[in-house]
């Protein structure tokens, strides 16, 4: 008994309505709502809702803003390159080379299991590998490569930047042994069968199929490195100040106009790198 | 390809990767059995105990580490993920549901939905706290705001993996038993929930597991402290082997967490496979 095309139509707006309404009223409107706020004014304890200009003018003139605002970019690049470079090769071996497929699936549970686990505890657990006398530093100098600790290892730059990309590597992994998998073994076999080398055909046919998985993994790793914060402050002893650790603060210290600023700018750097990225592949009809 | 050298140094390489992923942790769990109460969060260890697995439970004489005050907070995260699966897996099996057959403006519906599993946890919980703040003037609390923030992160999740589940489903089944005359309600209890019943398992997986361990959302939208808040608390001042301790504890409890969950995924195909052998006989 087919059901009337119009019922079914209704029906299927019952079905959506809560969805939409909880979206709507708890993502839609407190995303308009940060950019309404970075407009109001700013008293020392309350945000009244004048409008006014001045947070947006005190975040451009503060050296300390946008030297945040350039070290969340540089961090954010230096991390999609080693995700990238290190969970390539990763993904090569599981999505391409395991042929058996019982244990390419074992293989990419076991890189996703992180993704079930405490991410504090992920971000904590680098302390103690990292630290002056931290497990690196220690075999390094029993193997006798250092003969004193490396003390740049932790709280610093480079803490952030190793501790983000081992949590954040996994989202580079999977989009792209995904990707790898499509690949019907057939073209290797025939491009093999006419002469040409691994590389030629990693340049010409491996690389140019994943691509639509390296770009939705590159999404996946800028926007959550964008906004992150908590890594920064666990791992760099507080020197190194994302624009999400700028947020935090300022809401510490209850200046909600300026957090917004700060907000609506983070938003548009993230809008303006996803638009890049999805500019290089057409992912509708890639995937 | 030359795969007779490649796939051997790809297979160390990747040997490397899983060391490099689970390397911490593993030294994170070998320094929980670090000696107390005066042994630090450093090599060596001084001699093995459990000194600090029995200070989590308060089983131990008062030393001048106080204890991790996670009480409270694990009983909220706890209540917490729980109110999240529940609500998110409703939300999530009732969007897919409509989205089997397209409606005017689905493509819209889609992003906004999946807005929430990309949109960075601070600004979601900036956004929600201003507007509880500015539009509703109500307090900002774990089951309230922290909530609601939650359930946006995870209803996508719930929605997509429904989503791919009912892409495969074969409609057919519901229309015979609609045709026999049996009513929609009792057509989604015995036919159509059996069939999505490994969707709505790993939605509910998602949805715990993430809201359990949600931080950035929570952080701006509760006042009281989660499970993730007063670990994070313990970040600003000296970190003794105890914290290392919960850590172990709290990822064997998200392990069980994944075993229950692969044992009733195991389950259910089984008995999937037993029916389609039985109708083949049949």
């Amino acid at each position: 008994m087919a059901v009337p095309a119009k019922t079914s139509s209704t029906t299927a707006w019952w079905l959506i309505a809560p969805g939409v309404i909880w979206m709507t009223l708890f993502l839609v409107i407190p995303i308009l709502m940060i950019v309404y706020v970075s407009f109001w004014t700013q008293t020392t304890f309350k945000i009244e809702s004048t409008l006014t200009l001045a947070s947006w003018q005190q975040f451009f003139a503060s050296d300390t803003y946008i030297t945040s605002l350039f070290t969340t970019v540089r961090i954010w690049l230096i991390v999609l390159i080693a995700t990238l470079v290190i969970g390539y090769p990763t993904a090569l071996y599981v999505g391409l080379f395991v042929k058996n497929k019982t244990l390419s699936t074992i293989l990419l549970v076991i890189c996703v299991i992180p993704f079930w686990t405490s991410f504090l505890i992920r971000v904590l657990a680098w302390r103690p590998m990292l630290g002056k006398e931290g497990a690196i530093n220690i075999i390094l100098q029993k193997f006798g490569i250092i003969s004193a600790p490396i003390e740049a290892l932790l709280f610093t730059e480079l803490s952030v930047i190793i501790g983000m990309t081992q949590i954040y590597c996994v989202f580079m992994v999977g989009p792209i042994a995904f990707m790898l998998g499509r690949i019907d073994p057939n073209i290797i076999e025939a491009s093999r069968d006419l002469g040409a080398g691994f590389w030629r055909i990693f340049r010409k046919i491996i690389f140019p199929l994943s691509l639509p998985g390296v770009v939705v993994g590159a999404i996946f790793v800028s926007v959550m490195v964008l906004g992150e914060f908590a890594t920064a402050s666990a791992l760099s002893g507080r020197k190194v100040n994302l624009l999400g650790n700028i947020i935090v603060t300022q809401v510490g210290s209850l200046k909600w106009a300026l957090a917004s600023v700060v907000g609506v700018i983070l938003t548009i750097v993230m809008g303006i790198v996803v638009a890049l990225f999805l500019r290089i592949v057409d992912l509708r009809r890639e995937l | 390809m030359e795969s007779r050298v490649l796939k051997p140094i790809l297979a160390v390489y990747v040997a490397l990767f899983i060391l490099f992923l689970y390397g911490p942790f593993f030294i994170l769990t070998i320094l929980s059995f670090q000696q107390g109460p005066e042994g630090g969060p450093q090599f060596p260890i001084i001699e093995w105990s459990t000194y600090w697995y029995r200070h989590i439970f308060g089983l131990t004489e008062a030393s001048r580490v106080a204890p991790l005050p996670v009480g409270q907070a694990m009983t909220r995260s706890l209540i917490l993920a729980f109110m999240t699966m529940v609500t998110s897996t409703v939300l999530g099996v009732m969007s897919a549901q409509a989205f089997r057959k397209k409606f005017k403006g689905s493509d819209i519906v889609f992003y906004l939905i999946v807005l929430g599993m990309i949109t960075p946890g601070l600004l979601t919980g900036l956004g929600v706290a201003l507007v509880s703040k500015n539009i509703f003037n109500v307090d900002r609390h774990w089951w309230s705001t922290a909530f609601v923030s939650h359930v946006v992160y995870t209803f996508p999740f719930a929605f997509l993996v429904m989503l791919a589940i009912l892409n495969r489903f074969d409609a057919s089944v519901e229309e015979a038993s609609w045709s026999l005359g049996v009513s929609p309600m009792r057509t989604f209890r015995k036919v159509t929930f059996p069939l999505i019943f490994p969707g709505v398992l790993s939605s509910m997986l998602f949805a715990f597991t993430l809201s359990y361990d949600e931080f950035s959302r929570t952080l701006l939208s509760s006042n009281e402290q989660t499970l993730p808040l007063a670990i994070y608390g313990t970040f600003a001042v000296e970190i003794h082997p105890n914290i290392f301790a919960f850590g172990v504890l709290t990822t064997l409890f998200s392990f069980s967490l994944l075993a229950v969950y692969a044992i009733l995924m195991g389950l259910s195909v089984r008995r999937a496979k037993k029916i389609a052998i039985q109708e083949e006989i049949g």
